[in-house]
Order: structure tokens, then sequence, then C-alpha cells
């Protein structure tokens, strides 16, 4: 059976063929198939009610003969084929019946058939060659069996053959259209599957390069949809964690931050910033068990500019903030430390100097007087390095309480009168007569700011004097100003001037000694008591320190 | 008991140094170099000065100060703290006479303790 169906199919293939012309040599096997078919059935019944008949079955046997024979002649040529059958059909039809039924009786309507085939098998207008010779063989019957022709059997011929000349023709048409809609089809399909394919490269190669990049960075990555689920991680991401990949993805930042690697504050903050998702957050620090982790998260934005997710940034800054913590325990035990021995020493040279323990002669209480000079310097420096580390620790608080001003000055005067003399520069001080005589701040700072910014002004003059001058620039502010005739610092460093370990050039830090630690100490006491510092200066004329200051006072 | 100074401070050279300036400022001194040894004398004597490292062997100094203020004994008595803690220095400012931070020079010393010897 199945052999049987694979030749039907070969028969019936008709490759390479026009399909016009596939589709009559199909249409032929058809009618030759059924001819045959119907042949061998009659011969088995035939057999089996035993009505077997010599001369019916050799005819039906050539009938079946020829009709396979057509079918091989189809496979080279249909127009052959269909040709040998229509004209064979004509022939049988002759000798179907007498010449008199086919001339003007029932059976002359059996010429219909191959008129109607031929313009289905052989092309829509072969229906006409057919209703001529059938006209013709009528005629030729008519003729020579002395029986008269029929006008309307004859007419009908040509109007059957232009029916179905009409009709193929038509049915030709819309299988032309048919095919040529079905080729614009396949052109359309084609072209869309290309443009697809194309642009799914070009995605899989954009896709792949970003995930190159993901994958080299040594930042941990995480992106978020709308929902807050994660949607891409890299690798970086993972080994940072320690959470393997396929409990991110998938997962909302909650769902991993449940554990006990991360504080409760932490794992808090965490989620308020959840809340916001158009919020920009820039290296916020948070501990990860062991690990110091930076993060920084940025919305996603579509072309609308509509929050479409998240991106967030890890970066491992444990080695960074150990180092910080190292500096900052070392600067505070090393300051500390210090302090006790370097006192000590300046006790006992300050001792000498006081003849405590007998008079000396001028080149030794001179030479006492160097000792404490140099130790007071070291001092000066660590104090401004314990100073510094604390103010970065946030551990150096501001105690505000009543002062007279007039007094701040006098001790500054104090502290400072002998190194200004030293120097053989001059100190003059004024407060303004509309400053209260007893404000509220913290004497012991305030005395340090201007300490540090006096000391700075004989660092950098060589000669003249400084200026100390209190004011009230406003009803609710009170200022301080010091004012030298130093060497001035350059336009592009006043910016500058006020950063740690920061001082012009190399070659000033060696010359005029310290750590550059004054201003920044300075500047970092002026924000804490809510105030600010400005500073005007002009290269080689000298530099002017203003710090403004909110004026409290118990009255 | 009107001269009678006690330094406590743990540290040899700057007890030593202390000691002197409150001599020079006229008191007399007596040192020690131990918070326990101190807690014990400070049952016995009672100086019109106290100069109170914050930072000592066995008892500390806040322990010292906490006793010395829970006694009226020592109502009349100064006290003078001596720390290299700023932050310390803050927190027991208004608990004492003077709060000096360390580096605490002879002169200065010898100048406060004199002034105090004539309040």
């Amino acid at each position: 059976m199945n052999r049987l169906i694979r030749l039907w199919e070969r028969i019936n293939a008709f490759a390479g063929k026009d399909p016009d012309v596939a589709r009559r040599g199909r249409l032929l096997n058809v009618i030759l198939a059924g001819i045959a078919g119907l042949g061998f059935a009659v011969l088995l019944l035939a057999a089996v009610t035993g009505t077997l008949d010599v001369k019916l079955s050799s005819i039906i046997g050539i009938l079946v003969v020829t009709s396979l024979a057509l079918v091989h002649i189809n496979q080279t040529s249909v127009r052959a084929a269909s040709l040998l059958l229509l004209v064979l059909l004509l022939i049988i039809l002759i000798f179907s019946d007498t010449p008199a039924q086919l001339v003007s009786g029932r059976s002359s309507y059996v010429f219909f058939i191959p008129i109607a085939v031929s313009s289905l098998l052989l092309a829509p207008s072969a229906s006409f060659f057919f209703a001529l010779a059938s006209t013709a063989i009528v005629a030729y019957l008519s003729y020579s069996g002395n029986v008269p022709s029929s006008p309307t059997v004859i007419a009908g011929y040509f109007f059957l053959a232009l029916i179905a000349w009409l009709s193929s023709r038509s049915l030709e048409q819309a299988l032309e259209d048919l095919r040529g809609i079905n080729a614009n089809l396949d052109k359309l399909v084609s072209e869309r599957t290309q443009a697809l394919s194309e642009s799914l490269d070009r995605e899989h190669l954009i896709a792949g390069r970003n995930q190159a990049i993901l994958n080299s960075i040594a930042d941990g990555v995480i992106v978020f949809d709308a929902h807050s689920r994660a949607t891409l991680v890299n690798p970086a991401m993972v080994n940072l964690f320690g959470i393997p990949l396929e409990k991110l993805i998938g997962n909302q930042l909650q769902d991993f931050l449940h554990t006990e690697q991360l504080s409760s504050a932490d794992r808090e903050a965490f989620i308020k910033m959840r809340q916001n998702p158009d919020l920009v957050i820039s290296g916020v620090r948070f501990e990860w068990g062991r690990k110091t982790v930076s993060t920084s998260i940025a919305p996603v934005l579509d072309t609308e500019q509509n929050n479409i997710g998240r991106v967030a940034v890890f970066r491992d800054i444990s080695r960074e903030a150990e180092v910080e913590k190292l500096k900052d325990s070392f600067v505070a035990i090393i300051s500390h430390e210090l302090r006790t021995p370097l006192n000590a020493v300046l006790g006992h040279a300050e001792m000498l100097r006081e003849a405590v323990y007998g008079a000396m002669n001028e080149q030794q209480t001179s030479i006492a007087g160097r000792i404490m000079a140099n130790s007071g310097r070291l001092l000066n420096m660590v104090n401004d390095l314990l100073d510094e580390a604390q103010m970065k620790a946030g551990k150096l608080s501001i105690r505000p309480e009543p002062f007279k001003p007039a007094t701040l000055l006098e001790n500054v005067r104090g502290t400072l009168d002998k190194t200004i003399a030293d120097k053989g520069l001059t100190l003059t001080t004024e407060i303004s007569p509309d400053l209260p005589d007893e404000i509220i701040g913290d004497a012991h700072r305030l005395q340090q700011i201007l300490v540090n910014l006096v000391n700075n002004a004989v660092k950098f003059t060589e000669k003249g004097g400084i200026h100390v001058r209190l004011f009230r620039p406003q009803a609710n502010r009170w200022a301080m100003e010091v004012r030298d005739t130093g060497m001035g610092i350059p336009e592009e460093e006043t910016a500058n001037i006020f950063e740690a370990f920061r001082q012009v050039d190399a070659v000033t830090t060696r010359q005029r000694g310290g750590f550059g630690l004054g201003l920044s100490i300075v500047k970092q006491l002026v924000e804490l008591m809510h105030g600010e510092i400005k500073v005007q200066s002009k290269m080689g004329s000298g530099s002017t320190f203003t710090i403004h200051l909110p004026l409290e006072t118990n009255k | 008991m009107q001269n009678f100074a006690l330094v406590i401070e743990d540290d040899p050279d700057l007890s030593g140094i202390f000691e002197k300036a409150l001599q020079a400022a006229g008191f007399e001194v007596e040192t020690l170099l131990d918070g326990a040894l101190a807690q014990k004398r400070l049952q016995e004597v009672t100086p019109r000065v106290i100069v109170l490292d914050m930072h000592l062997p066995n008892v500390d100094g806040s322990t010292l100060l906490t006793q010395i203020h829970g006694n009226p004994v020592f109502k009349d008595t100064k006290i003078i703290m001596t720390t290299a803690d700023n932050v310390q220095a803050e927190i027991y400012r208004s608990k004492v006479t003077i709060a000096m931070i360390k580096p605490i020079t002879f002169s200065q010393l010898r100048d406060i303790s004199a002034r105090l010897k004539l309040n």
C-alpha cells in the first residue's frame, strides 16, 4: 500500500514543470487511474459473477493497458498524453452507438465529454477544436448514414465549448493570480525572515559585547527590572557576595539581603533605597560580613525617560577601608604617645631655663630655650595630627559657653607674642566697639583657630606685621580677621590651601616646616561652628583670612 | 593643710615637673605614681590642690574624681585635671576646677597653681 502511495506521489510529481502543466498532468493521471480502476473493477465483478465475456474483457483489457501507457507518456509530455486520450475517446465514442443516435439521438451528447475535458486537459480554447471535431464527425455520420443532423446539437457543442473555455480560462486566471499572491507572500516572508535574522544577529552581537564587558569588570554589577527583580548579574557580583547566580537572577534585592552578612541598619538602609526608584546613590558604604563594599545605584531609563529598572554597582573597598582605619588609629596612637615624652622634654628644658636647678650662664639658657622652641614645634605638629584625626572620625565636638573676646585676644597674644617678636614682626589687635563684651562660643577652639591663622601668617611673613581684628559685619554675625604683610598666595591655589597636608609647593614645605594641617583644621573647626572662612590675597602684598560666625549672646 | 598639694601622675618625668612647678608656686608637694596608692592616701589627707592625671595604673582618674566629689571633706579642694585627650578634657571640664591638656609646661602649672593658692 505504501509503495502504491509512493508510486502515485512519484508519477504526480512533475518536478520542474510549469505549474499549469503539472496541474493538467495530475488531472490526467486521476482520469486515467479512474479508467484503469473502473476497468479492473468491472473485470473483477464479471469474473466473480461468471459473466466474463471474451470480447468485452479484451476491450476492457486494452483500455486498462492504454490507460497505463498514457500514464507513462504523461510523465514525458502531458500535452501528447492528453491529446491521445481525447482522440482515443472520440474514436471510442464514434463506435459507441448507432450513427442515428450519435447524430441526433441521446448519444449525440456524449461528445460533450471530450469538449469539456479538453478545455481542462489541453488548454481552455481546445474546447472549440473538439466542438469542431465533434461537428465534423456528426456531419460525416449524418452524410454517410443519411441521417438528418440536428442544428440544436451542433449549437449545443459550441455553446458548451464557449462555457468550458470561459470557465477554464477564469479558473486558470484565478490559479495564476493565486500563484502570484503566493509568490509575493513567499517573497515577503523571506524578506521579513532575513530582516529578523539580521536584527537578531545584531542583538546577539550587542548582547555578547555587553556581556563581555560585564564579565571583565572587577566591580559587581546587577540590573533590576521595574519590579525590582534581578535580570542581569556579572560574575564579579557572584564572587563579591558569595551568592550563587541562580539565587540572584529573578529575585528581589531583599530576598538576598536576608542574611547574617549584613547588619540590620544596613539592610534597612537598602530597603529604604529600594522605595525610591529614581534615586541616584553614589559611593554608599556598607559592611558585608568582613568586607567593606561601596555601592552606587542609578535608574535605568528607556528612550521616553521612563524608569524601567535600576542598575547597582558594588565595589569591594575592604582594603581601602582597612588602610584608612589603620591610618586613623596609627595617627591617634602616635599623637597620644608622643605627647607625654615631648611634654617631659619641654618641662625639663623649661625648668633649666627658669633656673629651678640653679642659675645657668647666658649660652646655657639660650640652649634650653632652643630645646623648648623645637619641642614646642614638634608638639604643635602632633596636636595638629591628633585634631585632624579626631575631626576625620567625627569625634571632635564644639562646646559653646560664654567668653570674653578681649580675653581671647589676650590669650592669643600670650601664646604668640614671643614667636612673633623672635621673628622681628609685630602683632596688633583690634576689637570693634559694637561687638558685645561677652559672646557664646568655644573659646578654646576659637583660640586654636586664631593661633593657627596667626602662626600661618608668621610662617609666610618676613617683614611687617600681623593684624587681628574682631568685628561685627551684621547684627547676627561676628567675624575674626587675620591680615598679614607676607608673600601672599597665588590665586589658583586659594581654593586648595584648606586641604590637609597641603602647602603651596614642596619647596615652601621644606622652608616653612609643618604638615600643612593648620588651615585644614581651621576650616573644619569653622564649619563645625556653622561659620565660613574666606581668603583674599595678592602675591607680594599679603593675605587676609576672614571668618564669619553666627553671633550668640546671653542677653 | 593650706599649702599642701597632691600630684597624682604616673609618668615619673611629668610628675617630677609638676612637683617642681607646684613647689615653685609655694606648695608643699607629695607625689603619687599609682591610682590605688592615691585612693588610700586621699583617706588620710585633705590637700588644697590636687593635680590629677586621668590615665593611671590600678585605679583610674575618673574613679578618683568621683570619690573626691562624693566626699564633703574635699569641698574646698581645687582639682587640676591633666590629660592628653582633648575629648576627655571636654567631658570633664565642668567637673574640675581646671582641665589642662598635655603638653603642660612648667610655667603654666606654676602660674595656675599660684593663682589657685591666692583664691
